[in-house]
């Protein structure tokens, strides 16, 4: 399951979008993918690998410049 | 054709019948008979075959739950949307979840999963990620690049 998904679904000012890596080559070269998950938010900031819940968020939220965005003490562990 | 097999397909089948709750939108952004030849950036898509028919497979696996509409961009009134492209929403409102590219492997898991959560509600996050998202006051794009594992 994707968090991505999880965070569009639960709020409408979050939009998610998974892209085949090897299916758009400049698309990747573009945002700098050398290992996936690849995650971009905004298209600036990027983090790689599936986190769990909490830092998920977190990162994404922190990236988002959102101000409350402190890390999430009691997230699920799910993988992102 | 199906692209999936009769035991998937039929998995899939009963999977909906419990899981599904409200109806669900898919659309599938796609350009018809470009076939699986590999073309000059932006002519070819050699996955949009494969794509509509996992779309029509979801679609036909609950057709009292899924509705799928097929857009072809070849007339260029998609607003340069890239191809296949497939979209996971509530019907009448503007989808926040899509795949780019063809969803295979792991990938085509969180489809399925995706159609499962919008028909339901069902995001499962937690109090703290609840409270960090309701903090955002301006659209938030994610992209996760990855590939069909």
């Amino acid at each position: 399951m994707s968090l991505a998904n999880r965070m569009a679904l639960a709020s409408p000012l979050v939009s998610a979008i998974t892209i085949e890596a090897e299916e758009f080559p400049e698309l990747s070269r573009a945002f700098g993918v050398q290992g996936v998950p690849r995650t971009v938010v905004n298209r600036r900031g990027a983090f790689v690998g599936a986190l769990p819940e909490a830092q998920f968020v977190g990162a994404v939220l922190q990236l988002a410049g959102v101000a409350a965005a402190e890390p999430p003490g009691d997230g699920d562990g799910s993988p992102g | 054709m199906s692209i999936l097999t009769d035991r998937l397909r039929e998995q899939l089948r009963e999977r909906f019948a419990e899981r599904l709750r409200d109806p669900v939108q898919l659309t599938l952004f796609t350009r018809p008979g470009s076939g699986r030849l590999i073309l000059p950036s932006g002519l070819g898509c050699p996955t949009c075959e494969d794509a509509k028919q996992m779309a029509e497979d979801l679609a036909a696996a609950a057709p009292e739950r899924i509705r799928l509409d097929v857009v072809d961009v070849s007339g260029g009134g998609a607003g340069g949307v890239e191809v296949p492209t497939l979209t996971v929403g509530v019907p009448d409102q503007e989808p926040r979840i899509r795949w780019q590219g063809l969803p295979a492997g792991f990938e085509f898991a969180t489809v399925v999963d995706a159609i499962e959560r919008v028909s339901t509600g069902a995001h499962d996050l937690s109090p703290a990620s609840l409270q960090g998202l309701a903090a955002a006051r301006e659209p938030v794009e994610i992209m996760v690049f990855a590939t069909p594992g």
